[in-house]
């Protein structure tokens, strides 16, 4: 125990008598919690008997003030449910040496005192009341030096004693600086009510884990730019839901908003202006943020294809640059790229490793994060053979394939020289086209990004030997399913009195993925328990051919945060049962909650639905037609 | 002067074809596109050549007619001096390398001339204007119009015409301009969710910026009842949400007051005898099936008590019934000036007030029909809705539904507007046909909300094996995604839409107008703009100017370039649109088409 190492966190004092010094930074009696009498039980349990009785005709609805999302993976309340009041000092205690933890806790310190969530169910129901406020939160980590890596012990133990007789105090114990960050958020979603009134369950027992060590949102921040205060929100937003990868697709074809200091040209001239352009401080600002919040930071600058942005600083080394996209009377199997916004890096030209190796060795440089995304998703053939040189190569025998492969044999090196672990989109051997000898990638070194064919490729990959990450389109790409994006579209234009020529509406990934369908997916479904521990985790996705800052929250939101608890407690029950039903009142209070925390997240039913709980269900089981 | 008039269309489709031909050329061709974009496009738009480009004067004023004056008119006089002395748009296209004369002299004025300045603002009233900036040798700018509301479209035109930090506009254009229908609107469920008045506000002013005239407020349903009415206080007091979510007297007359500022009609709706479950709080005795489980396990969808979960219909039966309603339409006739008044009568659910005793008695002892029991409670409100010398609005349902429905010789179509919302154009033409005005907001094209999937509790449908072979191939067992009105509309759906298609002359003179509609299961305040906009833009052109070129083409491709351009300038004013496009499209006009003609599989 680093009791003796206890500061308390003071960044307040002085200025507000909600915060004021302790004198005795450690209870000895808080570590020596008489054994309570306490039965676990899980939320779930109780919330479903809570379900079972409002079902029917009950119009006073009472429901428990304790919802955390995405659930832990083990709470205890003990009998009678109690509630105390958070005391007017209340302050946490932690220890001072992690600048990363510091800054959570006082982010979280701001939260707790500024937070006026009133649940929307009824929190009025008849508890029994703590006549002594809790006083305090002590925190304690094992490890304070352990790096935010994947794999990172996350887990904590969070104990509000139900203290009648004992010292008010709280304690939260983890092993590492990352899992204190998991349960103060854990702690901040206990706490409910206005100023005077903060209210926090006691006699409770959180003991938590994740599941899945990576749990990731993918952002797009090419073919629309979002500013930098989008990005941290969203970061923000992530860490309340636990989630702990940002993959920031930084660059692709449309714009190159990232300024390198050793290619300054590439969003000189690749950037859609001035204004939008991320500097070397904005990148520190977000990575800092990152650690701050628990949140990595994994760049991707997508290669060898989406990288037509390159062509204005160096149109050298980029083939097709610039071209229309699906030229009229060519085929499919023709088009220079899948989207317009044409341009792949052409790997005969020697100087296109000079330009990639100073953009790979900035990357490393200016982000920390072990793993290193190269993209290698979707190289066009159509593209390169408009090249001369590459036209000259092939009618030497040689293929594409070859030439991605030169591309990679040059490039993956200098990443994994910098201790990066290189992550790529599945495409670099599974496409069926252009695709690369496995035997190219040890697993050590690579991890790979399955975004098709749902589970069937992650079980290939992994079957393989290598580390996935799962971002099936049809499941969590969260842009699908607000139509196409091209202009001259007459697919829109039926009569009238035709039936839908589309009924996906012409999303080439739709219908719209719904949080329902984002929360069941098994990510793991048919692969061996081998295969699954090659599973790191999971990343929803923002591609952004329609989205920008002004829709980013509505998007995501409350959607990324279904996946956040499948990924982190599971999305079924101890039974086994999928939990879709009873999490449906659980998201939509964590929505509002959200939406209090500034996060604009959308909807998922009238607020009615809340305030009525089990009403708003379907009792008909579906049956496919 | 020499002029020749041409259509902006004209000289969009000029340049998109000759961008089209660019195919090939690199990035550093100069992308021209003119500065004038007005959205919706006007019916006519001249700009004499050569193209010049003027500055406003530091001084530039808006000279409207003072005596008589017109307070609405001053209002949005004011409201489009401050914008124009605001907004700096800078258009996307990279308008700096296009060559246009500029004139030495700056534009010193607008000149507002009305004819009627005490026109009012109802269904038909004229909205048309004529906007001349001379060229060169004039200073002064003039706006006419009939009306104060023309002129309002007019200064809307105007506002859109100057962009930059150093505020051009062009000279020597000529624009003259009128809807082609009358009633271009909105429809907002406040019911499901509810929405500040701040959120209204601002939809009302993205609203007069797509030149569309009529706030549909559906402002009460089962969910809640959030309007506050003098005469039955109790309806607010336990229907709404809770206290910070309701509309007081006063928010409804700011409503209304923006509204005409803004040119825009507010029609207000209190949805009876269906929609009614939020009534039961204050009076549980007027009200069948209340806070049921809406459809219960084991009984089949004809017997759903309601459509959705929010149980409740009023009972005609009940005498007590007339007095609650004829307070409500006292109230609400009072509080909303405006002509149309939409009386509801959709969905009335059969199982609802079979549940109720005395409904029951007569229809067994009686041998009454639940056609019987709407008609009765048509015929004892739409009277007094008529008394108020309103038009009656009804949902078509209540004529055209397959099982409860009303012998259309109760309505006369002096008195009654019908809305569609089913069946496309074929309802429209019935209603027509039958001789009957209406106003059209097909699901299948304007419904805004749909394609989000269902939002029902405990819904197994989105719970299959992901690779069971009842799936389709996108690993959907619905590939609408669960929503009932699914695929989401995308703005070319919205536009493309012929309101009128199938119509012969007589019924098409019938059909007033459209309203896009978000139903507010899955929306609020936090995701208003981007539902609407810029969705909603599309039907206001499509109503404003049509959706075809003069050559009868539907003119969908080069209305996206506009649409984009005028998006971003959408959200310059602070309404949060989506985006249509990546940005590189409006910079690489052209280069984001296809040049595929869709082919049906």
């Amino acid at each position: 125990e680093p009791a003796s190492s206890l500061p308390h966190h003071s960044f307040l004092a002085g200025k507000t008598n909600l915060f004021r010094r302790k004198k005795n930074p450690f209870s000895p009696s808080s570590g020596e919690m008489a054994p309570l009498p306490s039965h676990p039980i899980t939320t779930r349990h109780v919330l479903s008997q809570l379900l079972t009785l409002l079902l029917i005709h009950s119009s006073a609805t009472a429901a428990l003030p304790v919802n955390v999302w995405p659930k832990p993976t083990s709470i205890s309340w003990s009998s009678p449910h109690t509630i105390a009041s958070l005391s007017p000092t209340f302050q946490l205690d932690y220890p001072s040496s992690n600048r990363y933890l510091s800054a959570a806790v006082s982010r979280y310190h701001r939260l707790i005192s500024s937070e006026r969530h009133r649940p929307i169910s009824d929190p009025t129901a008849k508890f029994s009341t703590s006549p002594t406020p809790l006083q305090s939160l002590s925190i304690s980590v094992a490890d304070l030096a352990a790096p935010l890596v994947h794999g990172a012990d996350e887990s904590y133990t969070l104990t509000i004693p139900n203290y009648a007789a004992a010292d008010a105090t709280a304690n939260l114990t983890a092993a590492t600086v990352w899992g204190a960050m998991r349960g103060l958020e854990t702690f901040s979603q206990l706490v409910w009510g206005r100023l005077h009134g903060r209210r926090v369950p006691i006699g409770i027992e959180i003991r938590d884990a994740p599941l899945f060590g990576h749990r990731g949102f993918l952002l797009d921040t090419s073919r629309n730019f979002y500013p930098v205060e989008d990005i941290l929100r969203t970061i923000r937003a992530m860490s309340y839901n636990k989630m702990n990868v940002f993959h920031w697709h930084i660059t692709d074809s449309h714009s190159f908003p990232l300024e390198l200091p050793s290619e300054p040209g590439l969003t000189a001239k690749g950037a859609y202006g001035r204004g939008m352009r991320y500097s070397v401080a904005d990148v520190g600002r977000v990575v800092q943020y990152g650690y701050e919040h628990g949140v990595r930071v994994v760049p991707e600058v997508d290669t060898p294809a989406h990288t037509g942005s390159w062509a204005g600083a160096y149109p050298e080394i980029i083939t097709c640059a610039d071209k229309f996209w699906w030229p009229a009377g060519s085929s499919w199997a023709d088009r220079l790229a899948s989207e317009p916004g044409t341009g792949q890096l052409n790997p005969l030209h020697p100087k296109t490793y000079t330009v990639v190796g100073n953009v790979i060795n900035d990357i490393a440089s200016l982000f920390p994060d072990p793993f290193f995304h190269a993209g290698a998703d979707e190289v066009v053939p159509g593209c390169w053979k408009t090249d001369p040189s590459i036209q000259s190569f092939l009618s030497q025998n040689g293929t594409l394939s070859q030439i991605l492969e030169t591309f990679i044999n040059k490039t993956f090196p200098q990443i994994i020289s910098h201790n990066k672990t290189a992550v790529y989109w599945e495409d670099v051997i599974l496409d069926a086209g252009i695709k690369v000898n496995p035997a190219v990638f040890p697993p050590e070194h690579t991890v790979f990004q399955t975004w098709n064919n749902g589970p069937n490729n992650t079980k290939l990959l992994a079957a393989a030997g290598y580390r996935v990450i799962v971002s099936s389109w049809e499941y969590y790409y969260l842009d699908c399913g607000h139509g196409d994006f091209l202009g001259n579209d007459s697919q829109y234009d039926p009569p009238p009195t035709s039936s839908d020529v589309d009924s996906n509406g012409g999303s080439w990934c739709g219908p719209y993925k719904t949080w329902q369908k984002v929360y069941n997916y098994d990510i793991t479904y048919g692969l061996s328990e081998v295969e699954k521990g090659k599973v790191l985790g999971a990343e929803v996705a923002l591609w952004s051919e329609q989205a920008d800052g002004t829709v980013l929250d509505g998007k995501v939101w409350p959607r990324a945060a279904a996946m956040a608890e499948a990924m982190w407690s599971g999305n079924r029950d101890e039974k086994g049962r999928k939990r879709f039903a009873e999490a449906t009142d659980r998201l939509n209070e964590w929505r509002y909650r959200m939406v209090g925390r500034g996060i604009k997240a959308e909807p998922i039913q009238p607020l009615w639905c809340l305030r009525n709980p089990g009403m708003c269900n379907t009792v008909q089981p579906f049956v496919p037609q």
